[in-house]
């Protein structure tokens, strides 16, 4: 959830296109990680991946990063591999697997709108260092997500 | 369980989306043609062994319907027609595999979707629709690629059953 918040937070910081671009790119690319889950294709360990695109998201954020187009689209189509392929382990089973991936989908988009609709505090006064404050938040999080994955 | 008013009701709000781009003046020819088409098709009798293709046929629609609000400049007046033919057509016969007439009532709101999204397209915020568009892409194919992948989906009896 966190790094569903925070793709949308990181579009919102680098503008456009970004911010219309990574909602897109997230669901996308996660549709293809949730292909592959669904087909069986091994994956590194899923959790350590969420673990960490909460940790670089965050860090992202934090740090200002104004990456180019092209590196953000990667970063995050990386990680909605993973999160994808964590949603397609998982959906075969459903009794009614339109319901959950409508479910899954929808969410994740809505988490990112989340994201931009606070990232729009950049407009305002000491907006940006509120933002980046949280980023430091997310990157803390996605710190002990990952110490809890590698446990 | 895959059927009920969930399919019927993205469909129609992937053409909600397409028609959002459409003339305004064929908007409501393609509402009414969409809907006789799925009142007509939801008559139909689909034997058990179609189940699987008509659901293939929906998820292809809805995923075509949603990537035409990336045609430039929007699509034309008989795309949009047959468009809205061809979804309701599908819309109707998933109905009539998995579902009943009343789901198609439940479902048949959800082409409304095309007032407040030509509402955003008038007014330069097209890229809402864009957005929401690629989602309803994102669960067809997820949807559709249900049906290819090496498992017994959770809809479907297994030897636990």
């Amino acid at each position: 959830m966190l790094a569903m918040v925070s793709v949308g937070l990181w579009g919102a910081f680098l503008g456009r296109p970004l911010i219309v671009a990574l909602p897109v790119i997230f669901p996308t690319v996660m549709v293809v990680g949730a292909g592959l889950a669904m087909a069986g294709v091994p994956a590194p360990p899923t959790e350590i991946g969420i673990a960490f695109s909460v940790l670089l998201l965050g860090a992202a954020i934090a740090l200002a990063w104004r990456a180019p187009i092209w590196a953000a689209s990667l970063i995050v189509g990386v990680f909605a591999l993973f999160h994808g392929y964590a949603h397609g382990k998982e959906l075969p089973s459903a009794a009614d697997p339109v319901g959950y991936a409508v479910g899954f989908v929808l969410a994740t988009g809505m988490l990112h709108v989340c994201g931009i609709a606070i990232g729009l505090i950049n407009n305002r006064p000491g907006g940006v260092v509120l933002t980046r404050i949280m980023g430091g938040g997310v990157a803390t999080a996605g710190l002990f997500f990952l110490w809890l994955a590698l446990r | 369980m895959r059927g009920g008013a969930l399919p019927p009701a993205l469909l129609f709000a992937a053409l909600g989306m397409a028609l959002a781009f459409a003339p305004r003046r064929i908007i409501a020819p393609s509402l009414i043609l969409a809907l006789a088409a799925a009142i007509a098709a939801s008559f139909l009798r689909v034997a058990t062994t179609w189940e699987d293709p008509i659901f293939l046929g929906c998820w292809i629609s809805m995923v075509g319907a949603a990537a035409l609000v990336h045609l430039p400049g929007g699509p034309r007046s008989v795309w949009v027609l047959l468009l809205a033919l061809d979804c309701g057509l599908w819309a109707g016969a998933v109905i009539a595999a998995a579902g009943t007439r009343l789901d198609l009532a439940v479902a048949a709101p959800a082409l409304l979707v095309c007032i407040p999204g030509a509402w955003l397209v008038a007014t330069g915020r097209g890229i809402v629709v864009k957005v929401a568009a690629s989602w309803l892409i994102a669960i067809g194919i997820l949807a559709g690629g249900l049906q290819f992948a090496p498992v017994t989906p959770g809809y479907k009896p297994d030897h636990m059953d």
